[in-house]
Formats: C-alpha cells, sequence, structure tokens
C-alpha cells in the first residue's frame, strides 16, 4: 500500500514538473501553415490535436487568415511531423491535403466543402 | 417558421425515438446557408431568441455565438429574401443551417456534439457523459454514478458484491432502466443488472427524475436511467481499456467500429473482468468479494439511409459466474454444518433489439417507429443450502406514430404495445411461475409555444392478462420565467409486478426463511414533484443551482419484512402507508478555468408501514451530502477528480438483540438502532497522451470498513447467520490504474 502511495506522489509531481516546464515559455522554433479551418469549432480541434503532439509547445489557429502558428521544439519534432499532424486532424496544411477518413469525421460545419 | 420545429422533431425521432434531449450549448457556432444550393449566406443574422445578443455570418456563412445567458436555447436567423428560422439548439454546439428563400419549403440540417447541463427537457433531467464517465473507474454501471448527486449507489449484502442503484431514495428497481430508450434488464436481471453494460459499452447515461413519459410502459415510479450504447457510425476504430487494481481484480474492454458501406456501420463490443484473489480484509473468515469471471459482447448495428429510414440492431450476449462464502469454500462442497459456507451463481443472458424508423417524405415532424426486443435471462445459484434457479423470457414489441396537430407547437405519439413476459423460478424447491401478456395503447400530446411553456400530457392503458386493466396518466409542464430559471413539474402514476424473491437476493444469505403470501398484488404509486433550476453567472464564471422535491406515495407494495422475526422474510401487500419525500439542492460553478465544484445536499425520508408500525426504512439515512472537484488542464492532458460522499446516522434493525432474545421483542414493537455517520472519498487522475490515456484512482481512501458485516459469521449454518445487515462499505481502500488506447 505503502508503494502505492509512493507511485501515486511520484506521477503526480511528474505531472506538475512537466507543466511547470510547458509554462515556462521556452522559446522554440515557430512555423506557420496555411490551413482549411473554417469556424470556431475548428479552431479548437486544430489546437487540442495539436497541443498532445510531440515537441509541440504552443498552436493557435486565427480563424479569419486560416493560418495556424505552432512553437515547438525542433529537437522533438518537424515542421513535416507537425504538417502531417494537421493533415490527420481533418485538415489541409498549405499545399498538403487532408488524411480523407479524417476528414470524413470532422463535423459538418468544419468541413471545407460543406458549401458546395 | 414550424417547419424549423418538424426538423428538430425529425431529428429527435432519428436519434433514438423521444424523450430524454438534454443540455445547453456553451458556445456555438455553425453556418447558415441557402436550403437549394447550399451556397453560404453572407450577414444573415443570428439572435439567442428573446435577447439582445447576436452576431452575423461571414464570407463563409460562419457565424459564431457565445454562448447566451446560460439557459437559453432557442435561435432566430433572419436574412433578407429569406424565410426567418427558430431553431432549438438542444445543447449542440455546432449548427448547420439551411434557410428557405421566401415562398419555397425550409429545411433545418442539425448536427452536433452534446453538453452536460440540460434546460431544454420537460422532465428533470441529467447527463452523465463520456468524459464524466471517465472520471470514476472504468468498469460497469455501477462505477458510472460516482460523480453524480442524483443516483446513490449501494452493495446490497456482504458477500455476493451485488450493487443497486436508489433513486429518490428508492430502491433501483423502482426505476426503468433502458438502453437507447428500450426498456432492458428488468424482473430476474435486476438484482446483478449493473454488471451487464460495461462502461466502455456508454457514450452518455441520461438521468431522468419522476414519472417520466408513458412511451415506455407503466413501470417507472421514481425515474429513469437512459444508457446510450455507443454508436457506430461515430466510434473510434479501436479503443482498448484495461484496468487491474489493489485486489487483484483486472478488467480488459476493445471496442471496434468500422464502416461498412457509407450507409453501414457496426460496432462490436468486447469486456471482461476476473477476480480471481480471495480477499478477506476484516478477518471474519468470509470472502469480502466473490471470485468470478464476467464475459460481455456487444454488437451493434446501423443502416442509415440518411433520407428517411433508419435502422438499428443490438445483439447481447454474457456469462457470469460467482463463487463467494467463506474463505476456505471450494465449489461443489456440501452445504452442512462442519464444511465451508458458499454461494454459487451462474448467469446466462443473450438479447436482441431492433429500432426502425421511417419519417415520411415531406413531412418531417411526421414518422413511424417499431421498436422490437427480446432477451432470454437463466442463471442457477445457490446460497448455503438454499438453491435459486430462475429463467426468463421477454419479448417486447412497440410501434410509436408521431405527428403533429395542425402545426408543431401542437404535436402528439401515439402507439401500440405488447410485452410479453415468462418468468419461471424455483426456490428452495419451491417453484414460482407467472407469464404476463400485456397488449397496450398509448397517447401523449406534447403543447410547445415559441418561447417558455412546454406541457406534455400522457396516457397509456394496457390490459394485463393477470391484472385485468392498468391506466396511466403522466404529467409534465416546464415553464421558463426567464431564460435562465426555468420551473418543472410532474405528476404520474406507475405500475410494477414485483419479482420479491430476484428483488431480495441479498436476504438469500442468510438463514432466514423467505415467505411470500398468496395474494401479492402488483405495485402502483403516484409520484408528484418538481424542480427549479436557476442558471448564473459569478466572475464571468457559469454555473446552475438545481433543487428538487418529490413525494412518492404507494397504494401498495410488496413489502419485504425483515424485521418483525428474525428467521424471515416475510413478503406482503402493504397494509397502511409506504411514501419517500426527497429533496435535493445541487450546486455546480466551475471555481476557476481548471476547477470545477459539485456540491449536493439531500433530504430522505422514506417509510414504510410494517406489522401496523409505520417505521423509517431501514439503511436509508435522512442526510447526505456530496462534493466534487474536478480539475483539468487546458486541453484536459491532465485531469483530476476527488468525490466526497457524506451519509448521516440512519437506523438499522437491531437483528443483534432480536437473535439473542430468540424472537421478536415480546410487546411486538420492532427494535432499530441507528448507525452513526461516515464519509468515503474517491479520487482518480489521468494523463492524457496523443492516444493513450493512463490513470490511477482510490476508492474509500480513509479505508472506512463497518466493522463486523456479517452476523454470526462464525456459525454460518446456525439459524443466526445473516450477511444482509449492510450499511456502509466491506472491502476497505482500493488502488487501481490502468490505461485506456484510442484510434480514432
Amino acid at each position: 500500500m505503502k508503494t502505492l502511495k509512493i507511485w501515486m506522489l511520484a506521477l503526480v509531481m511528474t505531472g506538475f514538473a512537466t507543466v511547470g516546464f510547458a509554462a515556462n515559455g521556452k522559446k522554440g522554433d515557430e512555423v506557420k501553415f496555411k490551413t482549411s479551418a473554417v469556424c470556431g469549432m475548428c479552431k479548437a480541434t486544430i489546437e487540442k490535436g495539436l497541443a498532445y503532439e510531440k515537441g509541440v509547445e504552443k498552436a493557435v489557429l486565427d480563424v479569419d487568415s486560416k493560418i495556424v502558428t505552432v512553437t515547438y521544439d525542433a529537437k522533438k519534432t518537424s515542421p513535416e511531423k507537425l504538417k502531417k499532424a494537421v493533415n490527420e486532424l481533418g485538415y489541409d496544411a498549405d499545399d498538403s491535403p487532408a488524411t480523407p477518413r479524417a476528414y470524413d469525421r470532422l463535423d459538418e460545419c468544419c468541413k471545407k466543402d460543406s458549401a458546395h | 417558421m414550424y417547419s424549423t420545429n418538424y426538423r428538430v422533431f425529425w431529428t429527435m425521432v432519428f436519434l433514438g425515438l423521444c424523450l430524454p434531449f438534454l443540455s445547453v450549448a456553451q458556445s456555438l457556432s455553425g453556418r447558415v446557408l441557402d436550403a437549394t444550393s447550399s451556397s453560404p449566406l453572407i450577414g444573415a443574422t443570428v439572435t439567442w431568441l428573446g435577447t439582445t445578443q447576436a452576431t452575423s455570418t461571414d464570407a463563409t456563412g460562419y457565424f459564431q455565438l457565445k454562448a447566451a445567458p446560460s439557459g437559453e436555447s432557442s435561435l432566430l436567423v433572419t436574412y433578407i429574401g429569406y424565410k426567418s428560422d427558430t431553431i432549438q439548439v438542444q445543447g449542440r454546439s455546432n449548427l448547420v443551417i439551411k434557410l428557405q428563400s421566401s415562398g419555397s419549403l425550409k429545411e433545418v440540417t442539425v448536427t452536433a456534439k452534446q453538453d452536460r447541463y440540460n434546460a431544454m427537457t420537460p422532465t428533470n433531467s441529467q447527463v452523465i457523459t463520456a468524459m464524466d464517465l471517465t472520471k470514476s473507474a472504468c468498469c460497469n454501471l455501477a462505477e458510472s454514478f460516482e460523480t453524480n448527486a442524483s443516483v446513490e449507489v449501494s452493495t446490497s449484502d456482504a458477500v455476493s458484491g451485488a450493487k443497486q442503484i436508489q433513486m429518490l431514495g428508492l430502491d433501483g428497481s423502482y426505476t426503468l432502466m433502458t438502453t437507447d430508450n428500450v426498456p432492458a434488464l428488468r424482473g430476474l436481471a435486476t438484482p446483478y443488472r449493473l454488471n451487464y453494460l460495461s462502461g466502455t459499452y456508454i457514450e452518455a447515461i441520461d438521468i431522468i427524475k419522476g414519472t417520466g413519459s408513458v412511451l415506455n410502459g407503466y413501470e417507472s415510479i421514481s425515474g429513469q436511467v437512459n444508457v446510450r450504447l455507443r454508436d457506430p457510425e461515430k466510434s473510434d476504430r479501436l479503443y482498448v481499456n484495461l484496468y487491474g487494481n489493489s485486489f487483484a481484480k483486472w478488467d480488459a474492454n476493445v471496442n471496434a467500429s468500422a464502416t461498412l458501406t457509407p450507409k453501414l456501420s457496426t460496432i462490436l463490443m468486447l469486456h471482461t473482468d476476473q477476480m480471481a484473489n480471495r480477499i478477506d480484509g476484516n478477518d471474519d473468515g468470509f470472502l469480502d468479494l466473490p471470485l468470478g469471471k464476467h464475459y460481455n459482447v456487444f454488437n451493434k448495428w446501423k443502416y442509415n439511409t440518411g433520407k428517411q429510414w433508419v435502422a438499428e440492431l443490438g445483439l447481447q450476449a454474457l456469462r457470469e459466474t460467482r463463487t463467494g462464502g467463506q474463505v476456505g469454500y471450494r465449489s461443489g462442497m456440501p452445504q452442512v454444518e462442519g464444511s465451508f459456507y458458499g454461494t454459487e451463481s451462474e448467469t446466462d443472458r443473450y438479447s436482441a433489439y431492433s429500432k426502425t424508423s421511417y419519417t415520411f417524405k415531406n413531412r418531417p415532424y411526421q414518422s413511424l417507429g417499431l421498436i422490437l426486443s427480446g432477451s432470454h435471462h437463466a442463471f442457477d445459484s445457490n446460497y448455503g443450502a438454499r438453491t435459486y434457479n430462475g429463467r426468463q423470457n421477454s419479448g417486447l414489441a412497440n410501434l410509436i406514430f408521431q405527428s403533429a396537430f395542425g402545426n408543431t407547437a401542437h404535436t402528439y405519439k401515439t402507439g401500440l404495445s405488447y410485452q410479453l413476459e415468462d418468468y419461471q423460478e424455483e426456490l428452495a424447491g419451491k417453484d414460482y411461475t407467472r407469464k404476463e401478456q400485456v397488449p397496450g395503447a398509448f397517447f401523449e400530446y406534447i403543447y410547445q409555444n415559441s418561447t417558455n411553456l412546454t406541457l406534455v400530457g400522457g396516457v397509456r392503458a394496457d390490459h394485463h392478462n393477470l391484472y385485468g386493466w392498468v391506466y396511466t396518466p403522466r404529467f409534465n409542464v416546464k415553464y421558463d420565467f426567464t431564460p435562465n430559471t426555468i420551473l418543472r413539474l410532474a405528476a404520474g402514476k406507475g405500475f410494477r409486478v414485483a419479482n420479491p424473491i430476484a428483488e431480495n437476493v441479498a436476504s438469500l444469505i442468510s438463514n432466514r426463511e423467505f415467505v411470500l403470501k398468496d395474494n401479492l398484488a402488483p405495485e402502483k404509486a403516484w409520484n408528484l414533484g418538481g424542480s427549479f433550476t436557476q442558471y448564473f453567472e459569478v466572475g464571468a464564471r457559469k454555473g446552475a443551482f438545481i433543487t428538487d422535491y418529490y413525494y412518492t406515495s404507494f397504494q401498495n407494495q410488496v413489502v419485504p419484512d425483515m424485521y418483525s422475526s428474525p428467521y424471515q422474510v416475510v413478503f406482503s401487500n402493504l397494509d397502511g402507508r409506504s411514501f419517500s419525500k426527497s429533496f435535493q439542492a445541487e450546486l455546480q460553478y466551475e471555481l476557476t478555468e481548471m476547477l470545477d465544484v459539485k456540491a449536493a445536499y439531500k433530504y430522505f425520508d422514506v417509510r414504510t408501514t410494517y406489522n401496523d408500525q409505520l417505521l423509517q426504512r431501514p439503511f436509508i439515512p435522512n442526510h447526505r451530502a456530496f462534493l466534487n472537484l474536478g480539475f483539468a488542464t487546458p486541453f484536459d492532458k491532465w485531469r483530476a477528480d476527488l468525490t466526497a460522499q457524506w451519509f448521516g446516522p440512519r437506523p438499522v434493525p437491531d437483528m443483534e438483540g432480536g437473535h439473542l432474545n430468540g424472537g421478536n421483542s415480546p410487546d411486538g414493537i420492532i427494535k432499530t438502532r441507528t448507525v452513526s455517520p461516515y464519509a468515503v472519498f474517491n479520487g482518480q487522475v489521468t494523463r492524457a497522451f496523443k492516444k493513450w490515456e493512463v490513470y490511477l484512482g482510490g476508492e474509500n481512501l480513509l479505508n472506512y470498513k463497518q466493522k463486523n458485516p456479517i452476523i454470526a459469521a462464525d456459525r454460518p449454518f446456525s439459524q443466526n447467520f445473516d450477511a444482509s445487515m449492510v450499511w456502509a462499505p466491506i472491502t476497505g481502500r482500493l488502488i487501481y490504474a490502468g490505461m485506456r488506447f484510442t484510434i480514432k
């Protein structure tokens, strides 16, 4: 039982350490993609999706310009990987098209074609 | 204006025939299109109905609107040259609104996700979302209610590990349970039914307090719990959950879904749990939890033409074995003095249901739905020397037609139903059989004005082959004083045929004799009540205050009297009064962006007449308190939850006294004693990664246990032995850990 407690504590501590590190805002590299995002809902999807990518420190989508700005750690990821991550969320990133299956699963209002 | 509402009703049918539709959007986005060409409408105005909060669509038809003073649920969409439209948001945060140019038919398609709190339904409803389900341990429906204040889960005895839900202070058998709005797990399945649906099968749970709608039959008295199973169309391709705890109980779940053709999709859900570790934490010689193996398969199919037809098919099979009793007991040992006491059970259950709905062309408000379901439930069990076996075959057909009178302010649902229940039970060599055939008809009228009033009046008439005509009237009113201040009232009648043995399996784990009086009649009760909901905003953070009161009065009840004699359980019709008064006040508030708080206080006054004495129902505390703290970092990467439940003092029958005296007290007065209050704490921490989640949690963190839950544990074959006097946890602190893996 005692070991378990220690484990639990260790896990929680690791957690805070991770959060703390992320919040330190170490200045990383920055990359911008033009996406096929269409609404505020897409903003949430893209920002959340990218937040879970390895090496991503921050991702912000500007809905009007459809440009997502990603701050990342170049040791852990690359613009190519990030582009692919955007595609797998169902969105185009610059010239690289969305993964069809991911695109199909988007909510109707988030689809770039829903107007045509 | 009207066909918008038609579309809303159409959607409701589409999504599962009827009521539980819940919640308010937190923030809303969507787009406005021309209905015929689907081209975006630029500059259309979108307003929260009755407010000045509005926005207009951008160059691509998109709009974004902050959640209105919470509670607001109707949108007004206007555009020059087009017909204005009112849209019921119904918890969706994301809409596609198609406006019809003046002169032609309109259409609106509503698609999106669901949030938690509900301002829409005429009944007092709450939703436990998929996210809430991950807050408590993984395993089955019983754990799903842990972070909810309205439903209590209690352990029924100190041997079998069975759990029961309670609502309004009443036993779970008075709550109608449905899966995807089809009545399920009734009759003999009741004692262990919370184990029969794995937590990973569940998309969300709707909890409705009060008698509810007449569409699902006459049975619900205290409320309805509707379990929405995963939707094959929207589920992840693969979902795996593995769980293990400090008692060495293991759980594994796998869900796999596939879209076979654009119209046809399926999901296969597998679950198993295994408990092979003998634990006796309180050293009474009895296992705290039974050993067991459980295998459960659920397969769901959905055929959706996207036009008029939608069909759904669900198939389930499960097998469960349990062995409990004294630590030294091994399967098959003779049940006599000098040996070890044991309990065993083996359950096999097969069930299937189908739902088909057809929406009339050009009449989106009009539809016809057919629900068919059937199940076979079989178990063999023994408790010491006593055997209890049962078989139940059930069939249900429900045909529902819905349409409107003139316009969609006046809609109705009507239909026919047929229910067949074939019970065979055998207890200690005595047979009990019962065959019920119940054809019925029902009608429900719904009036909804465009602003703030909803009335639902329903009535059904059923002809029961054993008990004659049964009439069930039910009535619900919802009135919004302001979009943030909502009053609901409900009144209705419920009727059910009790299954006294199955519903009191816990008492079998004693050496009491079961005495069933010959003339047991169906249970009938009136339930009256209402709720008041106030949504508010303090410091730009949202909150809700919900308070409700329900009064349930039984006209007849099958009363299990364990209190007049220590050596018997006597089942007889209610002679005198039996009622439950339940009050609850709950506050939900977002304390900071990352911290959510839910606090509730509950008061129950539940009394039944036993042997001419109106007594407080044993084991039910008058006062309870509930506190849930939910913490989540941005994007839910880290989540932590802590739930505390406090149970006030409560009466329990003073069996020790009775046993020692060798019977009832000489003056015929039933003795009770009061047990002290206690609190239980549960907590969990989850870390999410891209495809993984790991969680670590604990139940009963303060390790509170009832001392000596089993009376005469050292003499299980003596007359005094009784394991059913349980009022607090019997297992101590439990630590668990697990992981989830998802491929979207």
